[in-house]
């Protein structure tokens, strides 16, 4: 066990896992996060927690991590380049591991010109090849960046993030294998929803036998609305989503629509089962926290073991 | 070479609004061939601060010059007289030519006309992009040619990372996504290998995070 | 327009192939290019300053300018000789026929000078301006010789030669007329310091035939002589035959149609492509009906009773005259016939009549029996006398002896102030060398315009001028012809950083890189003046128009449109700036009729070419005062530099942008494209601009 964390023992013990994620308030509202953790306990084996997601500021992963041990649920820390050097981020991370945070989630960010401070300057300090390379050598073998050792060192369940639809198309499977190596012990891919392009991809990270190296997670998630479905069509990068994804909403009546886009995510995880290689499956329901305990049900993905 | 754009009128017209007499000193060198700063810049500036001035009644006068390179001792004390006549110098070099300006002349007020904008070339006439940016540490032996720190947005050194899509940059569909670049220059090379590496983070000590950077040859001294 | 008081000074650096080629250095360019911007009196004064006869020459010269007019090598050479005759005809005499010619303190010494043709009134009129008293004795009743005796009435109306003689007089030149010098020794003895032979060559020459001499057989100077001098001489009739293939021939034979003759046929040695006549005067002789006798030698001429039958020939196959003076061809005495003709006249040459030399042979004669004289300084071998023109090359051309005409002046000023003459005669310049293939076929190809003349019908039966000469618009077009050789952009490599965009912008690919900065050839250069206005180094600075002048322009356009909009009709109106190109704005249309339409408060500066227009003329405009400014050039595609209008619109547009942050309105500015047929367009435009400026109100920068 790199960390003993409840995901950890779900997917190394052969199990089918389910994340969730929670994106924390644009406050200092503690009652958001109470709220919300209520809505994903018992539910999903581990919460992502989101970290200034597409450079918005809002509560702190590590702070709202903290407050989900608090309320007995397992987060999934993320840490972003983008906005703090290699200082900040051991400095989080050692606190963080004292706390009891055990997954951790190494992500280079959004730009910050997509965000509500497009004029700050943007660190970078790393990217996340050298996040991951970084905590694997302070988990390893107790060193920090500069080379110095420390006595008593964090030990963290190691997640990457994977876009099996980016550019280059063909570059994708070797930039997970250079994760892999790099020191992720899990992945979470983007949003799918072409599932035959991911099974393509997923065949060729069979061929490369990165399935066995490390627990890849496909990500899911949710369409509310035809509005919603277009502008991830459309206007998210990286982002495949096949047209008959938005017809089959478009084909039913308004009221209807919610409800279909949880059918049909619940349809896109079944598919997704079939394919080997597959782990688990981290849902966005990005502010929908509440369709989670449906969708799972639906998929057939609940209840979840008790490690 | 150093590429710069002129500053808008409105806030030119107000950084001179103290100043009666101005002298307008342009620069032969990076801002000429960008259009930004040279002699004919200074001809039109002129002329349009003439016009802006008399038409709200302000009577300004602007003389004009332009030296060869503000970042020469030599040439910027060459216009010493045409300095002391006035009130205030906007010049329209680079950065490094008003600083030059404001060291030699201390008494004077010296004011820039121009943003001096990044290091670059002109892919075409009149386009211009940035390549470098002088992080003291070139590395462009190890990605075929083209500078991540510059023309990465996120300056990744393992990229490319997730918003690359055909070839463009999330952040502005203009823009090349570097490690595109990199990856696709790479494979024409033969050098695609060279990705399973994973480069270490950089030494930033050795751009500007190290503190304003200085070079000294002792064998050029004289 | 300058004036060059020392008449020796010509340009040292790389000549244009038809200044050049003209012995006198004529600046063709320079003329050619006024009359393209339209300032005619300053074409006039360019063509008079090289030659004191250009109403002559604009008529009848033998224009060697032409031949080599490099735009030649693009589709045809640029029509000199009618452009020069269109900016004598333009000029106010009422000016003075040389106004602003210098004139230099009066000097004691008396000249000579015999023969008052071409070269013996030029040397005249430079000495005259140098202070020499001068004298010109002629055997004719008038001054002019060939151009008085030997150049036939239609081609010459001899009031062009008395207008041209007349400011001679008025500079203080004494004629004596009716009088044939015949003792040089006698001339010297009375007291002139310096002589000028210029007798022209007036004696015609005849081949040893039988039946030579009889009264039906003329010689050709005397032909034209008596024609000239008033005589009417009556050929109704008669047939004749002219024999030569030369100038003189050909004005022979088409005098002789005119005199009424029946029948006119000029028969030669040399073959149809080899008549060493000029092409245009050969077929203007066939339009007139005058028959061609080619490849044929003369054995002898038929007589019977006293009476000419004809000319018996025998067919021959020509290749030229040997040096040594004997002819190299075959001759097929199978094919001997006789030409008829009841008239012959002998137009095989002519030469100085030298009688009148002194007989102890003083003065040297050359082999060919003409006058023998240094060639650099046209000094014979007596001291103090002087000769050119045909009397020392035997056949010449009236520009040939204006040329030699300058230089013996350089020469006896020289002589008669103890100089050694030839270290007064500037060296021969450098002519420019050749266009280059890619520069050629960027430019754009425009008809030459033929010269209108008078119908061949109507021209056989009187000695009216056949060529008449090109209306206004003709001239500019032609003028637009010209490649403005060697008078292009030069660039200060102190100034350079060698940042190429003259390299890129250039139309012609004429401009590249020379150790680090820009070089434009001044031998391919079209002188578009598109790398001065985008160059930002303010390096690059064209030889015909300076910013300087162009700024000039401006401030008295802005002045003069200030006046028209403070009284009168104009009271209130905008003041309304435009940049004209004249290729565009006024083509197709006389261009004083164009500028007529626009009204007084509209005042243009014309340009060659929009892409002369920098942006900062137009900012300058609104500086100096003006409410609306515009650019007017051709439609893409119609350039005549190709992207000169498309630059154009890029400034304007840059511009506007300018004046929106200023706060004058990027209205005030506008760019119009147009075709050169559309003419009433631009003022419809130019209205329109107008009355949204009327609107937008008077520019905040004016006082009022």
């Amino acid at each position: 066990m790199k960390a003993g964390s409840n995901l950890e023992k779900v997917l190394s013990s052969g199990r089918f896992a389910a994340t969730g994620e929670l994106g924390p308030p644009k406050s200092a509202d503690r009652e958001v996060v109470r709220h919300k953790a209520g809505l994903l306990k018992g539910y999903v084996d581990a919460v992502n927690i989101t970290d200034n997601q597409t450079a918005i500021v809002r509560m702190s992963s590590m702070t709202v991590g903290i407050m989900l041990l608090q309320l007995g649920l397992e987060p999934t820390m993320q840490m972003t380049c983008r906005d703090r050097n290699r200082l900040a981020i051991q400095s989080d991370l050692l606190g963080a591991a004292a706390l009891g945070v055990k997954n951790l989630l190494c992500l280079t960010g959004d730009h910050q010109s997509f965000g509500n401070h497009p004029t700050a300057r943007g660190v970078y300090d790393l990217d996340s090849m050298q996040l991951l390379t970084m905590v694997k050598a302070m988990r390893d073998e107790r060193k920090f960046a500069c080379g110095e050792e420390m006595d008593v060192e964090p030990h963290f369940f190691i997640g990457a993030a994977a876009n099996p639809f980016a550019d280059p198309f063909e570059y994708r499977p070797l930039r997970l294998a250079k994760k892999i190596a790099a020191g992720a012990d899990f992945i979470q891919t983007q949003l799918i929803y072409n599932v035959p392009k991911f099974a393509e991809y997923m065949k060729r990270v069979r061929d490369l036998r990165l399935h066995e190296k490390c627990y890849i997670l496909a990500g899911v998630g949710p369409i509310k609305s035809v509005g919603m479905a277009r502008y991830m069509q459309k206007s998210v990068p990286g982002m495949d989503v096949p047209e008959e994804i938005v017809a089959r909403l478009k084909g039913v009546p308004k009221e209807q629509r919610r409800q279909e886009g949880i059918k049909q995510c619940a349809d896109i995880i079944r598919q997704i089962r079939e394919i080997p290689g597959v782990a688990g499956v981290h849902i966005m329901a990005i502010e929908w926290e509440e369709a989670v305990a449906h969708l799972l049900e639906l998929a057939g993905l609940l209840p979840r073991p008790q490690m | 070479m150093i590429k710069a754009e002129q500053k808008p009128i409105a806030e030119i017209m107000e950084m001179i609004a103290p100043y009666k007499k101005i002298l307008i000193l342009g620069c032969g060198t990076c801002v000429t061939v960008c259009f930004a700063g040279g002699e004919k810049e200074v001809g039109l500036l002129a002329s349009s601060l003439r016009i802006a001035s008399a038409a709200t009644g302000q009577g300004k006068t602007f003389a004009e010059a332009t030296v060869q390179r503000q970042c020469e001792w030599e040439f910027i004390d060459a216009v010493a007289d045409q300095i002391k006549r006035v009130d205030a110098v906007l010049s329209l070099g680079c950065g490094i030519g008003v600083q030059a300006l404001a060291e030699r002349y201390p008494d004077e007020v010296i004011l820039p006309g121009v943003n001096t904008t990044f290091l670059g070339m002109a892919v075409q006439p009149g386009v211009f992009e940035e390549r470098c940016v002088a992080c003291g540490d070139c590395i462009l032996g190890q990605t075929a040619g083209i500078c991540p720190i510059a023309r990465c947005a996120k300056n990744l050194l393992n990229g490319p990372c997730g918003g690359s899509q055909n070839g463009k940059c999330e952040i502005n569909p203009d823009l090349d996504c570097a490690w595109q670049l990199i990856y696709d220059r790479l494979a024409r090379l033969g050098q695609l290998d060279r990705l399973a590496t994973i480069m270490p983070p950089k030494d930033w000590s050795k751009d500007r995070d190290g503190g304003p950077r200085k070079i000294v040859r002792e064998d050029l001294r004289l | 327009m300058s004036e060059k008081n020392d008449v020796s000074s010509l340009p040292t650096e790389a000549l244009p192939p038809c200044t050049a080629a003209c012995p006198a250095h004529t600046d063709v360019r320079g003329y050619v290019n006024a009359i393209a911007r339209g300032d005619l009196e300053e074409a006039y004064q360019l063509a008079r300053e090289a030659n004191p006869l250009p109403y002559i020459c604009g008529k009848v010269c033998a224009h060697a300018c032409e031949t080599e007019c490099r735009r030649g090598d693009i589709d045809e050479p640029v029509a000199i000789c009618a452009l020069k005759r269109f900016a004598t005809e333009q000029h106010d005499l009422r000016k003075g026929h040389a106004p602003g010619l210098s004139v230099a303190e009066p000097k004691e010494d008396k000249v000579a000078i015999v023969g008052a043709g071409p070269g013996g009134l030029t040397v005249a009129h430079d000495l005259a301006r140098m202070g020499y008293k001068v004298t010109v004795f002629d055997a004719n009743p008038k001054p002019g010789g060939t151009m008085q005796v030997g150049i036939p009435l239609y081609r010459l109306p001899r009031d062009t030669v008395e207008l041209e003689v007349a400011p001679l007089r008025e500079l203080g030149i004494e004629f004596v007329t009716n009088t044939r010098v015949s003792d040089v020794d006698a001339l010297l003895a009375d007291g002139y310091k310096a002589v000028f032979l210029a007798i022209g060559s007036h004696a015609g020459r005849k081949l040893r035939l039988a039946n030579a001499d009889l009264p039906d057989v003329w010689l050709n100077m005397e032909f034209l002589r008596r024609v000239a001098l008033g005589e009417k001489v009556d050929l109704s009739g008669r047939h004749v035959l002219v024999l030569g293939g030369g100038n003189v021939a050909i004005d022979v034979a088409r005098t002789a149609v005119r005199l009424g003759a029946a029948e006119v046929s000029m028969t030669c040695l040399e073959s149809c492509t080899m008549m060493p006549a000029h092409a245009w005067e050969i077929e203007e002789a066939l339009d007139e009906g005058v028959q061609m006798f080619h490849d044929r030698t003369f054995k002898e001429i038929v007589a019977e009773n006293g009476k000419v039958k004809g000319v018996r020939c025998v067919k021959v196959d020509f290749r030229g005259f040997l040096p040594t003076g004997g002819i190299d061809m075959d001759e097929f005495p199978e094919t001997e016939h006789v030409l008829p003709a009841d008239l012959v006249i002998f137009a095989i040459g002519q030469g100085p009549d030298l009688s009148f030399l002194p007989q102890d042979g003083s003065i040297a004669q050359t082999r060919r029996r003409t006058i023998q004289v240094d060639p650099l300084t046209l000094a014979t071998t007596k001291p103090g006398v002087f000769a050119g023109g045909d009397a020392i090359t035997g056949v010449g051309f009236i520009i040939d002896a204006v040329g030699a005409g300058h230089r013996a002046a350089r020469s006896i000023d020289a002589y008669l102030r103890g100089i050694d003459p030839a270290t007064v005669q500037p060296p021969e310049p450098e002519k420019l060398g050749e266009l280059q293939k890619k520069t050629v076929s960027h430019v754009r190809p425009l008809k030459r315009d033929e010269m209108p003349k008078l119908d061949a019908d109507l021209r056989k039966t009187s000695f009216e001028e056949v060529y008449l000469g090109y209306t206004e618009t003709q001239a500019i077009r032609a003028a637009h012809r010209c490649l403005t050789c060697g008078a292009g952009a030069q660039v200060d490599t102190d100034k350079c950083i060698g940042c190429l965009t003259c390299v890129r912008v250039c139309p012609y690919e004429v401009v590249a890189l020379v150790r680090g900065t820009a070089n434009v050839p001044i031998d391919q250069c079209q002188a578009c003046g598109i790398c001065a206005s985008e160059c930002p180094a303010k390096a690059i600075t064209m030889k015909l128009y300076s910013d300087d002048d162009l700024l000039k322009e401006i401030k008295s356009a802005v002045r003069k449109a200030k006046r028209a909009v403070s009284v009168g009709t104009g009271n209130g109106k905008p003041i309304i700036i435009g940049f004209a190109c004249r290729y565009c704005a006024y083509a197709g249309e006389d261009p004083s009729v164009v500028k007529a339409r626009l009204p007084s408060n509209v005042k243009t500066i014309e340009v060659l070419c929009s892409g002369k227009v920098d942006s900062l003329y137009l900012l300058k405009a609104f500086e100096f005062g003006a409410d609306g400014v515009f650019v007017a050039g051709c439609l893409e595609g119609d350039c005549h530099n190709e992207k000169g209008s498309v630059h154009a619109g890029q400034r304007v547009a840059y511009v506007k942008g300018l004046l929106d942050q200023i706060g004058l309105g990027s209205g005030r500015l506008e760019m119009f494209n147009m075709s050169p047929a559309q003419g009433a367009d631009m003022t419809e435009a130019v209205a329109t601009l107008t009355a949204s400026i009327k609107e937008l109100g008077p520019s905040p920068v004016r006082r009022r």
